[in-house]
């Protein structure tokens, strides 16, 4: 008997096998698990000689801060980052796989990548997903053509822009901007926008908070200034410390070794060709 | 108030698009909103995209969708050129954002205009609307705005003008959209095409002519707030 | 007819955290003053703490339009109890009325999650921490709202009290002197303020004990 179906090994991507089990659990009433989301504020914009990038540092799993001081701004090309929000598996990823694309890209023609190239093969996986990969991007970076900023929607969708704002606190970074942008900005000034914008994403929307981490990229040179304002301290430690005095009662300490033991098979089968 | 301000719903152009032939070729004109429910995305985007040196393209719907959709035309026509050693004709292009749009019609949401011109037909305005149907049109209206703009049309729209007629036409009709449609709004976008080449126009909003019970534009609410005029008179006994 | 469904919520969650812990001879009520729906701060200055009689102060994160209508209620009611009996109604007492007030709406319930804390009639420090529905307990510490679970263990932890099974009935509160109390509060709160993205901008801390109320504040992260 032949089957009908060959079990074929995967060929890679993502696994849909159990999309119909999930919903039907669903649709009996089981939860399902929550996925870490980058509830975030990130910004960029262009001033005179390049880009800056900004991004708080809070991720969340619903009301609860999961990482306090995570990373936002992704490598991409040593000439391009990449803001991320939305679901943080899938800004990773997304960001991890389009970098190693344009890598084998600048081995194979031997020249810098370009942000254009970068913001193709993002939108194109999108689409492809339909907007199932949840993520949320300021794309930006200086190549050959000059500066460039571009944000890209978790459906596929791209704007080009001087200034840009994503995430829950997008809103509220975005009034920064539209108050205060204008065109030929300095170096320090776009620097001190960015963090005004981020800040005001940290403060005013609970998905964002912690740090601002800015990065700065002109031609030839990126500057990442990892938590560049830090305005959140600790505001209470208590000045005794304190200690755990109840720990579990101990019973009983006995330690058992474990028995080296080799089983030697006599016989079997010989090996045939 | 939660639901409209859902950031994972996929970016729709609320938008007013419009392509209008003359007596020497095409007006292609259009809004620059792009909205994500009532949240403006992008003030000033441009939904006029180019397709080869001679056809451009009005985009409608949803961004992902027609963004994509563009850009498979534009490189399908790439290789046409090359191929042909000569510009695509706009019927060509045209044909295969029907193709696209037609053979895909369950995925996409998306409305184009296709405007022109080329040596065999001239100026030419094809809509290409959601099912994937390719109409040939002395002018095409796309969008949410264009509901506004079907008796304005009749009414306006006359055979034979010239360009700067066109144009005026195109301009207006596209400021009464956005006076009248929330989903339409920013500048005017207008691409000119005809024998000579291409011509790319931009009238800023706050150039545009006020329309019935329209506000003059203001930079700043504060603008409105600081002037003595309009804080109240103090109170007297 | 067809019967339509209500496609929109008579509920709210404006988020915050309370704290309540009994001493011999104090009580300390703690919460902070973030008001927040969703992702929005709505203000950064609102106090969850009420007084409601001379020895009783209530505590309410959840819904706070509910929260105010209950504490309206709470109050009229004391306010007839007051010419009634010509006294303060003691902190067991307003405990129960509070239960029987949150049962009263059992098919409707109020969306407040309370702590009572207050001074019994021996003077002593107690606690009485409920839910939406008017379950109730005399506890020597507790805490309700957003932040509770990241606090509860902590208080757990350090302040451990006796079963309420044991017979004779042990006393429930606390071991800590009364500033030890304050600073253990203050702890648990910039502790759940990290994490806890609705708990924040300050710390209102009450102090009941034998001379009378005292009321402090302690600033709170405000991301």
């Amino acid at each position: 008997m032949t089957k009908s179906t060959i079990e074929l090994p995967p060929k890679g991507g993502f696994s849909f096998d159990l999309c119909k089990r999930n919903e039907m659990l669903f649709k009996k009433g089981v939860q399902p698990p929550s996925f870490r989301k980058t509830g975030t504020t990130i910004v960029g914009l262009i001033f005179q000689e390049g880009v800056v990038l900004g991004a708080d540092t809070r991720a969340t799993e619903g009301p609860i801060v999961a990482d306090k001081n995570c990373e936002k701004i992704h490598y991409m090309a040593p000439n391009i980052y990449c803001c991320g929000a939305g679901t943080a598996a899938d800004t990773e990823a997304v960001t991890d796989m389009v970098s190693s694309q344009l890598k084998l890209h600048r081995y194979h023609t031997g020249r810098e990548s370009r942000v254009v190239t970068a913001l193709t093969l993002l939108k194109s996986h999108l689409f492809n997903y339909q907007g199932y990969v949840s993520a949320a991007l300021v794309l930006g970076g200086v190549d050959v053509t000059g500066p460039h900023l571009h944000t890209i929607y978790p459906h596929g969708s791209t704007d080009t822009l001087p200034f840009a704002t994503m995430g829950s606190g997008s809103l509220a970074a975005m009034s920064v901007f539209e108050s205060k942008y204008r065109e030929g900005l300095t170096r320090e000034e776009g620097i001190n926008l960015v963090c005004e914008a981020i800040s005001s994403g940290i403060f005013n929307d609970l998905g964002s908070g912690s740090n601002v981490d800015v990065c700065v990229i002109t031609k030839g040179n990126v500057e990442y200034l990892r938590n560049h304002v830090l305005p959140n301290p600790r505001t209470y430690t208590s000045a005794k410390g304190y200690s755990f005095p109840k720990p579990t009662e101990v019973l009983m300490t006995k330690v058992i070794k474990l028995k080296e033991k080799v089983e030697v098979i006599e016989g079997g089968d010989a090996m045939e060709e | 108030m939660e639901k409209n301000l859902d950031f994972n719903a996929p970016h729709s152009m609320g938008t007013t698009i419009i392509g209008v032939t003359y007596n020497g070729g095409v007006v292609l004109g259009a809004d620059s909103r792009t909205s994500t429910g009532i949240y403006v995305a992008n003030r000033a985007s441009d939904k006029i995209t180019q397709l080869t040196d001679n056809v451009y393209v009005c985009r409608s719907g949803s961004a992902a969708d027609s963004q994509i959709v563009s850009d498979y035309v534009r490189y399908f026509l790439h290789q046409h050129t090359i191929q042909l050693g000569q510009p695509a004709t706009v019927k060509v292009a045209a044909n295969l954002v029907r193709l696209l749009a037609y053979n895909n019609k369950n995925m996409l949401q998306t409305g184009l205009i296709v405007g022109g011109w080329d040596k065999y037909d001239g100026g030419k305005i094809y809509g290409i609307p959601l099912g994937g149907t390719l109409i040939e049109q002395p002018f095409a209206i796309g969008g949410s705005g264009s509901s506004y703009l079907y008796g304005f049309f009749d009414q306006a729209w006359r055979e034979g003008m010239t360009k700067d007629e066109a144009e005026q036409l195109v301009v207006k009709a596209v400021s009464l959209a956005i006076a009248r449609d929330g989903a339409s709004g920013g500048v005017v976008r207008t691409v000119i095409i005809n024998s000579e080449g291409v011509t790319r126009n931009f009238y800023p909003g706050d150039k545009l002519p006020l329309w019935h019970e329209e506000l003059e534009p203001q930079n700043s609410l504060l603008d409105i707030w600081g002037t003595p005029a309009a804080s109240p008179e103090p109170m007297r006994e | 007819m067809t019967k339509q469904q209500a496609n929109w919520s008579p509920y709210d969650f404006n988020g915050g955290t309370c704290v309540a812990v009994a001493g011999a001879d104090y009580c300390v009520i703690a919460a902070d003053t973030r008001m927040s729906t969703g992702y929005n701060i709505l203000t950064r200055d609102y106090s969850k703490i009420c007084k409601l009689a001379d020895k009783s102060l209530l505590a309410s994160s959840g819904f706070q339009a509910d929260v105010r209508a209950l504490q309206k209620n709470l109050e009229a009611r004391h306010q007839i109890y007051q010419h009634q009996h010509n006294k303060q109604m003691s902190c067991p007492a307003m405990a129960q009325l509070l239960s029987n007030t949150l049962y009263y709406k059992r098919f409707f319930p109020y969306y407040a999650f309370n702590v009572l804390g207050g001074l019994d009639n021996e003077g002593k420090g107690c606690v009485f921490t409920y839910d939406a529905v008017g379950s109730y307990e005399k506890v020597g510490y507790s805490s309700q709202g957003s932040g509770s679970k990241l606090i509860m263990p902590f208080l757990d932890n350090q302040l451990k009290s006796p079963s309420p099974l044991l017979l004779p009935a042990q006393d429930a509160v606390t071991p800590l002197s009364e500033l030890e109390a304050i600073d253990l509060v203050k702890t648990a709160f910039a502790s759940a303020t990290e994490r806890d993205i609705y708990t924040g901008d300050k710390l209102e801390i009450v102090v009941l004990n034998r001379e009378g109320i005292r009321r402090e504040y302690m600033e709170l992260r405000k991301d």
